[in-house]
């Protein structure tokens, strides 16, 4: 039996989030003054210590890209920047709203700790338009802080400026990436760059950038209050920290919920989701959203970690779970997956553009003709292949996690 | 220049600039890998994905377009997997792509199918469905049609609008699949597009079309492409005519070459129209019994020399005069300034250069030695603070407006000083307003702040200006009353303004100064020059690389009439009239006498026109000139002209001027002939023979040499406008090294002395042209102006250029694209104005000054300050003219258009 552990929801529902006060009462702002009477480095060298992943999706080392933005230079900028992305469009994923409903100055406190790190001196928020309950919580904790002194200029008489402004998006679900949202956040249509260089080198306005997601930036006070030690203490050895996995689809529990990296599948619907609805068989879980992969029962007992999930043929992405019982189509599900891609593609480079549509153009093929269906599977996925190698964002080297796991799992029931 | 590094690619070894583009380096080596999106010009985009790489040690494929080369880099460009990639790609773009060609443009994506054999549909793979898209042509556009069914969505129209242009009108409406090209919020004649043809030129596909001729054109019977030079303003740009059954059918910007590399305006592209136009003079017309009759060029060229030789027998030498063209080839200007000294006998001799920038090469020409623009046009582009006073760029020399916007979104500054609104103002850091006619105070303001707070250059002051600190002293003491309150008072700009203009032209690295009609053409206009050069001076903004003043030219030619001695008080290469040493030369090489090359300076244009109307003035030959609507006070003109025993007229079309005329010549257009004009950078560049003349039309210097014929003297046999050349090369000086086979590619910058010379980009690097190398610092008063407003006439006119027109629209009038665009006449007036006056836009009006009245159309306009009213001047029946002064700046004799008190009444 798993019970939840909490570090980035860690004051979520204790307090009023429209008051800093509450917050204070709890201890609110004292990881921030800490971080401050660091050294930069030391704090960039605690998360790389920690080794705590980003929780966007891609489980790249925070610590790292803290590094490599704090140690950028270039001749003629103007400042560094950090952003958060906080634009949360992938489906069935529904976490850093959570965080920032319940509990924004987390959120706030990272990405000043992180600002520092790196010494950034002005930062946005990118938060999804559709959000407004979010945007209204970071709008509101945001002139708090400022007025209580936790941001503007020489924060806590440190001599640090640090200015966090939100901005929203439009929603474009490519406007999650975080090339596009840069775009996006200068001003201009939201599509993706070229890469390199990458944002700690070249990011927003040209500038030295760095870019984390919400429970990412959640994470930095209770590294700082802790240390890296007791943050390795928990999770895998090359997963630590804690995940907040939103489960939805056929399950009796739906919702969010936090745990130790590393729990299993089984454990996650079992213990904190209530077991399947009606009691009906598991079928297959989508783990990490549209960009993310199906299992069935064999992985329901797999660590849920980065590398280890990896190893199965699956991803853990942002931590979405879409569980399906029996008496779901894995090729409706397809379906829709295959559509939402069209949808979204930008149409900024051929193979995603024409790409996206080629897989919807042999999806209703396959709709129509069902004897056909294992062959287009194979054909889905050669396009798909080509796709990922060959699209310039994560957009179009997308289809081909969701197929490609569909084939190892399912490609029978397709 | 960065250092050049070592490559393989696919086992070849190479080398190429360190970080420069991988796809480019190839490129430029012989290796042709497959590419749509990407463009020299432009920045890559990544988006067609056909320029696939491998490079050793970096997972997965790459596009070469994204990829910046470094030393010791392997690449494999082509193997099975890649070229396969490639197929897929392409296979993906004919599914969505409408295939329909029609012949009439050059389809790189076409190109590409062929080559890997897609053209045959039994090896594609995946079924059409561009259809399925539902795409509307947008045919709205004057000049071009876009068709989405055709479009590859590469950016490069995006880009060819933004980063070549700066005007950013283009962009994607919708997205991924549906998504389509849209100018502005939807349909391109709703947009600020102003028609350049950017995109179209840079249009890898049928998508982007032109729609001059486009039933016509089929480009496999194209004849001939010859490169040649725009016919209309000074930026020079090379063109590349397309010729099919005689005709010109299009226009392409020259890539690869200064000054243009490819850019273009829209009358550079959609402006060629006028020289096949049926309203072309074809034969001699001599007027008989107050009505022109076709006559043979022998009675012509009888009559002429008849008449102009009675002329200078009976009245003198002196009684003669000639306007040269700045429309016209050097080597025509070259030969009429040589008929006019030698055959006349005078230095009367001038042309619109007097009505333009004679006060500003007056001016330059005293304080430091050259009257031509001290720059390149890249500097453009480059200097890190531009100052444009009294010029409206973007509308007269639209491609060198496309450089100062390359620079605004590199990070370089911009101050636009101008009483009216411009486009440039958009780009603008700081716009001034100064009151119509207060640039000395306003300039003399600034000084006095650069001075204040010690942002003087004094070692350039010490080492380059003539008498150094002491001259100095002099200017500061003249500035001492023009504090910034004082300055605020008579200009009407705010002192925080002017204060942080001047700090940023003085603090900048390098500042150059761009001037235009607006300071020029007032009675102040030399001074109003002697004032920015002082500020020039005193900052040490000239001297160095992208630094100093610039007067971008208004006419294709009229830096080379100017050059090659079409001036009443200069020879060939800017050598005094008075010069005997010279003369005797120039004798030698003429070989004619030396005493019968006056030494007496002669008239100028406005001059000559008052000489006519006392009477002195008898015989007058015109090339190419339209004194008709391009001088001041018209009404004064006409007597004048009216009065001359004998007027010849040589030009391409009738004009307002050929009906005072007793000889009407048909002559021939820039397409017509080879020769060379001189650019606003002063680079010399060759106008090359495209299509042939109508009738009997000649070319402008084959008749002036006939004409000498016919009234008894050799100035000249010459085979051919090359030879014309190599004589202006010895007569002068600056241009002794240029011949035609050193331009034969690209243009030179003058000076060049000698042969093996490469042409100067950056004038005054070392001395100033002046007779002791130092630069000389002119203090100069603001006067309050004469004219000014009054109960009667409550309005001052400012006038000006459109950019769809160009100068009397003689030619540009005859171009349907241009025409379509703009073809009425408007005066602009303040809305409050409007309301004050109970005027209402679009209504017609009648303005009426001293001089004269019009009527044309009231525009309500935020352009123009209250109390102000602007024309443009390109609309022969509404012509403004009538209305200016013929007073004269006593330096420079040019004339005060850009200043008349006027009332306006509803008809």
């Amino acid at each position: 039996m798993i019970k939840e552990k909490k570090i980035a929801l860690v004051n979520a529902g204790k307090y009023n989030p429209e008051s800093i006060d509450e917050y204070l009462a709890l201890g609110g702002y004292n990881k921030v003054k800490k971080a401050l009477q660091k050294n930069p480095v030391d704090i960039i060298d605690l998360l790389i210590d920690a080794k705590l992943r980003g929780r966007g999706g891609a489980g790249f080392p925070t610590g790292l890209k803290n590094k490599f933005t704090n140690e950028s230079v270039c001749e003629r900028c103007v400042q560094k920047y950090i952003v958060c992305n906080a634009d949360e469009g992938e489906p069935g994923t529904f976490k850093d709203r959570v965080i920032m409903e319940q509990d924004p100055h987390v959120l706030i406190e990272g990405l000043i700790i992180a600002a520092f790190a790196i010494g950034a001196t002005k930062g946005y928020i990118y938060v999804r338009g559709e959000y407004t309950k979010s945007i209204q919580m970071l709008q509101v904790a945001l002139q708090q802080a400022k007025e209580k002194g936790f941001l503007g200029e020489n924060m806590l008489n440190t001599g640090f400026d640090l200015d966090i402004e939100i901005k929203l998006g439009a929603g474009s679900y490519l406007c999650g990436e975080e090339l596009t949202l840069l775009e996006s956040l200068e001003g201009k249509r939201g599509y993706p760059r070229i890469k390199p260089p990458f944002p700690a080198e070249k990011g927003l306005f040209g500038m030295p950038t760095l870019i984390n997601n919400v429970e990412t930036f959640a994470h930095l006070p209770y590294i700082i209050e802790h240390g890296a030690e007791h943050y390795k203490s928990m999770g895998t050895e090359k997963s630590p920290g804690t995940k907040i996995f939103t489960i939805s689809g056929d399950v009796n529990k739906p919702g969010y919920y936090e745990t130790p990296m590393g729990v299993t599948l089984r454990s996650l619907i079992d213990d904190l989701a209530g077991g399947m609805k009606d009691n009906k068989k598991f079928k297959a879980a989508i783990l990490g959203g549209a960009a993310g992969t199906f299992v069935d029962e064999t992985v329901l007992d797999t660590s849920m970690g980065f590398d280890t999930l990896k190893e199965k043929g699956a991803v853990l992405g942002s931590g979405a779970i879409i569980v399906m019982s029996e008496e779901r189509s894995i090729f409706d599900m397809t379906y829709s997956i295959l559509e939402f891609f069209k949808h979204e593609s930008c149409g900024k480079c051929v193979p995603c553009r024409i790409g996206t549509a080629q897989l919807m153009i042999m999806m209703d093929k396959a709709k129509e003709n069902s004897t056909i269906k294992s062959q287009v599977l194979d054909q889905l996925i050669y396009e798909a292949d080509y796709m990922a190698k060959n699209s310039l964002c994560p957009l179009g080297q997308s289809p081909i996690l969701p197929l490609k796991s569909l084939k190892k799992y399912f490609h029978h029931q397709f | 220049m960065s250092k050049l590094v070592n490559i393989i690619i696919d086992g070849k070894k190479l080398k190429g600039p360190e970080g420069a583009n991988l796809l480019q380096v190839a490129k430029d080596n012989g290796i042709k890998i497959p590419s749509l999106c990407y463009h020299k010009k432009l920045s890559p985009t990544g988006a067609c994905r056909l320029c696939v790489v491998k490079i050793k040690d970096v997972n997965g494929l790459v596009m070469s377009c994204t990829v910046a080369v470094k030393d010791g880099m392997e690449i494999t460009a082509f193997d099975n997997e890649l070229e396969e990639t490639r197929k897929h790609t392409l296979d993906y773009l004919l599914a969505e792509h409408n295939e329909h060609a029609d012949g009439t443009y050059s389809d790189e994506f076409r190109d590409w199918i062929t080559h890997y054999k897609l053209d045959n549909p039994k090896n594609r793979k995946y079924p059409s469905f561009f259809k399925d898209l539902d795409y509307k042509l947008d045919d709205s556009s004057p000049v071009l049609t876009y068709d989405a069914t055709k479009c590859i969505k590469c950016f490069r129209c995006i880009k060819a609008c933004d980063e070549v242009q700066g005007k950013n009108v283009l962009s994607f409406s919708e997205r991924g699949i549906t998504s389509y090209i849209i100018a502005g919020f939807d349909q391109w004649n709703e947009s600020e597009c102003d028609g350049c043809g950017e995109c179209v030129q840079l249009c890898p596909t049928g998508a982007l079309v032109e729609k001059p001729h486009r039933d016509k054109i089929q480009l496999e019977k194209m004849e001939k492409k010859v490169k040649t030079t725009c016919p209309y303003c000074g930026v020079g740009c090379q063109i590349e005519l397309l010729v099919q059954n005689g005709k010109i059918v299009r226009s392409n910007g020259v890539e690869g070459v200064w000054p243009n590399d490819g850019r273009l305006c829209v009358k550079g592209r959609f402006g060629y129209d006028y020289v096949h136009s049926p309203e072309r003079l074809t034969t001699p017309l001599i007027k008989k019994n107050g009505k022109f009759e076709e006559a043979g060029w022998d009675e012509a060229l009888d009559l002429i020399a008849r008449k102009f030789t009675e002329i200078k027998e009976k009245y003198g030498n002196d009684a003669l005069a000639g306007y040269a063209s700045a429309k016209c080839t050097n080597e025509d200007n070259y030969l009429f300034q040589k008929f006019i000294r030698m055959v006349f006998g005078t230095n009367n001799i001038d042309y619109c250069t007097r009505l333009c920038h004679a006060s500003t090469v007056t001016a330059m020409l005293k304080s430091i030695g050259d009257g031509a623009g001290s720059n390149s046009i890249q500097d453009f582009a480059t200097t890190d603070c531009l100052f444009v006073t009294g010029n409206n760029m973007i509308e007269t020399h639209p491609v060198t407006a496309t450089y100062v916007k390359n620079g605004i979104y590199a990070g370089k500054k911009l101050i636009v000083c101008d009483p009216k609104w411009t486009p440039l103002v958009k780009y603008a850091d700081i716009w001034i307003q100064p009151r119509l006619g207060t640039d000395i105070a306003l300039l003399n303001g600034m000084i006095r702040v650069i001075i204040k707070e010690d942002l003087i250059d004094e070692e350039f002051i010490r080492k380059r200006v003539d008498g150094g600190l002491d001259a100095f002293e002099e200017l500061k003491q003249l500035v001492e009353k023009y504090t910034p309150e004082k300055t605020e008072e008579i200009t009407s700009v705010p002192k925080e303004k002017m204060m942080a203009a001047a700090r940023m032209y003085a603090t900048s690295e390098t500042s150059m100064i761009a001037t235009g009609m607006g300071m020029s053409q007032q009675v102040t206009g030399t001074n109003n020059v002697f004032s920015l050069i002082n500020m020039m001076l005193i900052t040490g903004q000239i001297g160095k690389e992208r630094a100093g003043i610039d007067p971008p030219r208004g006419q294709n030619n009229v830096q080379g009439a100017t050059d090659v001695g079409c001036s009443p008080i200069i020879y060939p290469g800017y050598i005094p009239v008075t010069d005997e040493e010279n003369r005797k030369r120039i004798a030698k090489l003429w070989n004619v006498d030396y005493e019968n090359l006056s030494a007496k300076p002669g008239l100028t244009t406005v001059e000559i026109m008052h000489a006519a109307y006392d009477d002195k003035i008898k015989g007058l030959f015109i090339m190419g000139e339209n004194p008709m609507v391009t001088d001041p006070d018209l009404n004064h003109t006409e007597q004048a002209l009216k009065k001359m025993d004998f007027l010849v007229v040589q030009d391409i079309f009738h004009t307002e001027t050929t009906p005072f005329a007793d000889v009407i010549l048909p002559a021939s257009s820039f397409a017509e002939k080879d020769g060379t004009f001189v650019n606003s950078d002063r680079r010399v560049l060759r106008v090359r023979k495209a299509v042939e003349m109508p009738g009997e039309a000649e070319e402008d210097w084959k008749i002036i040499v006939k004409i000498a014929e016919q009234m008894g003297y050799d100035i000249g046999n010459y085979q051919n406008a090359s030879e014309i050349f190599d004589e202006i090369a010895q007569a002068a000086p600056m241009m002794a090294g240029i011949s035609y086979d050193r331009i034969e590619y690209e243009g030179i910058q003058w000076p060049c002395p000698t042969k093996d010379h490469p042409g100067t980009d950056t004038l005054f690097l070392d001395k100033f042209n002046t007779p002791n190398g130092k630069a000389i610092l002119n203090p100069v008063e603001h006067v309050p102006q004469t004219e000014k407003t009054s109960k009667a006439f409550p309005f001052i006119m400012n006038s000006g250029r459109i950019l769809y027109h160009y100068h009397t629209a003689t030619m540009s009038r005859k171009n349907k694209a241009l025409t379509d665009f703009a073809n009425e006449s408007y005066v602009l007036m303040n809305t409050g104005d409007v309301v004050k006056y109970d005027f209402k836009d679009g209504q017609k009006v009648k303005v009426t000054s001293k001089q004269g009245v019009l009527e044309t159309t009231l525009r309500a306009s935020d352009h123009v300050a209250v109390g102000e009213l602007f024309m443009p001047w390109h609309y022969s029946e509404s012509p403004v003219n009538r209305l200016t002064r013929s007073d004269l700046d006593p330096f420079s004799k040019i004339a005060a258009f850009k200043l008349t008190a006027c009332k306006v009444e509803k008809v």
